[in-house]
């Protein structure tokens, strides 16, 4: 069995800021392994342990992604090895785009019998490329999966649904979105870093890949900062709660909030 | 008559706004343009459609035990045959899937943040929030383009129905074993005046006593940040607020025991009055607050409560 984790190398825009023009300024973002994958690897390896699957990571973006500080970071988390296809050309790629990158990956590593991913990137969080990413293929997705057991054929996946879960059956390939809270995932030690050096991670080109061209084009024709409303950013002091408490409470009535 | 928008449709008839949406696009791109929905979850879904003012309807559900999901290629198959210029579909996992299935056979373009959809010649041009909503994006698209937007209410009952078109395929190999509800309630934070986010300040379970006799004094609903939903499972996961949760503008949104990270506070930047109640005084909230309470809320919430009464 095969087992692929989709993975991305990314900022979070908690770290970001935008200027008056809506520019986003990314200057003081570290890059990392995006805020959910290690529990997609993680939900993901122990099924691997289960059944003595292969797991493999897959990754798609623009140079960078596959720096080795980003090899390692997905590396220690457990994966065997990884594939990486690092092209310029998907610097801003959308995600419909990554998508058709990642299920040429998935092809090209060939008889895969399922991608897990996180359940949303940390930059993004459009929770799109694993549905896009299933299209591609052909195969179903699944997305708040928090428990995957069986194997290769029947696998046994329960999602969230709202209000409760539902076990589901999928007999052949398919594209699982783990549940944010699927798994915790383990820390890599020292010794799980000193491994993950040692793991292949195969560059591919992006070229051979042959991922048609999208039907759309898109062109940003201009930027703007949202306009927030102005908060009153007022502190009511605290040293005697009740006094706080009626104090809120007016001032709520007065804004018309109560 | 060719089709404008497709509205992919999963187990609920939660379309309102993509019809509203898809309409005000046909409207401008002249008189032709259908609006038609693809319904992948039961029968009965696909008649509240039919009667929602749509032009067109197909249903391809499956088997009983087979979830919407499992009508994804059936879904792509119906859009590519009459390729329009938008597909639309809600925020909830099954549509995404849906819709993913349609984008891909389309190759069309996936934007997920969009504020306003509008006709341009051919193509639309569409405001986009990117990255928790920090910026806007003005994208003009030329070729197809697939939109996941809120889904909005169920729509009322149009004059008119239309006929529903069956489609018989093939479903994906998944089916539904099991089904368990844990009897969390359901709520519609987005109807609600009042909201209070609880966040990890709040220490057990057994504390949201204190919080559901605020919120019985305030009239309010309870909501929470994503950990209080997903790590700890509190509540249900239709209370958190954020990035990837509801996003509400309420007239008065209450941040209690909650730090005030971008990845929360997208949700309720709409909100009219936002009080934020946290231990720690360089809590990111507080910035963000008209009205900030810097202390315990174990002293401040029973405080607020009685003054409320």
């Amino acid at each position: 069995m095969k087992i692929v984790v989709a993975y991305k190398w990314t900022r979070d825009p908690e770290e970001a800021r935008a200027g008056a023009d809506g520019t986003v300024d990314w200057s003081r973002a570290k890059p990392g392994l995006s805020a959910y994958d290690p529990v997609a690897i993680e939900l993901a390896r122990r099924l691997a342990e289960a059944t003595d699957a292969e797991l493999i990571g897959v990754t798609a973006g623009a140079v960078g992604v596959g720096a080795a500080i980003a090899a390692k970071a997905a590396l220690s988390r457990g994966l065997d090895r990884t594939v990486i296809i690092e092209d310029d050309s998907l610097k801003g790629a959308g995600r419909a785009e990554l998508a058709a990158v990642l299920a040429g990956a998935v092809r090209h590593i060939g008889d895969v019998d399922l991608v897990v991913t996180g359940d949303s990137s940390v930059d993004v969080a459009a929770k799109m490329v694993p549905t896009l990413l299933a299209g591609e293929l052909g195969w179903p997705a699944v997305a708040e999966v928090n428990e995957l057991t069986g194997e290769a054929g029947t696998l046994r996946v329960q999602r969230a649904i709202p209000g409760g879960v539902q076990v589901l059956e999928i007999s052949g390939p398919a594209v699982l979105a783990a549940a944010a809270d699927a798994a915790v995932p383990r820390v890599p030690g020292m010794k799980d870093l000193l491994a993950a050096g040692k793991k292949p991670a195969e560059h591919l080109d992006l070229a051979s890949l042959n991922v048609p061209a999208r039907n759309a084009v898109l062109t940003v024709t201009s930027t703007s900062r949202p306009e927030r409303k102005a908060r009153k950013g007022q502190i009511i002091d605290t040293t005697d709660p009740a006094a706080a408490a009626v104090e809120l409470v007016q001032a709520l009535h007065g804004a018309g909030a109560l | 008559m060719s089709v404008n928008a497709w509205i992919v449709v999963g187990d609920q008839p939660a379309i309102g706004n993509l019809i509203a949406v898809a309409r005000a696009l046909g409207g401008a791109a002249g008189a032709d343009g259908q609006v038609a929905a693809v319904v992948a979850g039961p029968r009965p879904v696909a008649e509240t459609v039919a009667a929602s003012g749509v032009d067109r309807v197909v249903w391809c559900g499956g088997p009983d035990d087979a979830p919407a999901e499992a009508s994804a290629p059936a879904v792509a198959d119906v859009v590519a045959a009459d390729p329009p210029r938008v597909v639309l579909g809600g925020r909830n996992p099954g549509e995404r899937v849906l819709l993913g299935a349609a984008a891909a056979r389309l190759r069309a373009a996936v934007l997920t943040g969009a504020l306003s959809v509008s006709a341009d010649g051919d193509g639309v041009v569409v405001v986009n929030a990117v990255f928790g909503d920090i910026s806007e994006e003005t994208v003009a698209v030329s070729g197809p383009v697939a939109l996941l937007m809120d889904g909005g209410s169920i729509p009322p009952a149009a004059d008119r129905s239309v006929p529903i078109e069956e489609v018989t395929a093939a479903p994906l190999a998944i089916k539904v074993i099991e089904t368990k509800m844990f009897g969390f309630d359901e709520v519609d934070l987005g109807a609600a005046p009042r909201v209070i986010g609880i966040g990890r300040g709040l220490k057990a379970k057994e504390d949201l006593a204190l919080i559901e006799a605020l919120a019985e004094a305030a009239k309010a609903e309870i909501a929470c940040s994503r950990p209080v939903a997903e790590g700890l499972n509190w509540m249900g996961k239709d209370r958190y607020i954020g990035s990837s949760g509801a996003h509400i503008t309420p007239q008065l949104y209450l941040a209690i025991g909650i730090s005030g990270q971008l990845q929360h506070m997208v949700g309720v930047v709409g909100a009219e009055t936002i009080v934020a109640i946290n231990s720690d005084p360089n809590a990111a909230v507080f910035a963000q607050a008209d009205y900030g309470l810097v202390g315990d809320l174990y002293q401040l919430v029973p405080a607020i409560t009685s003054a409320l009464k």
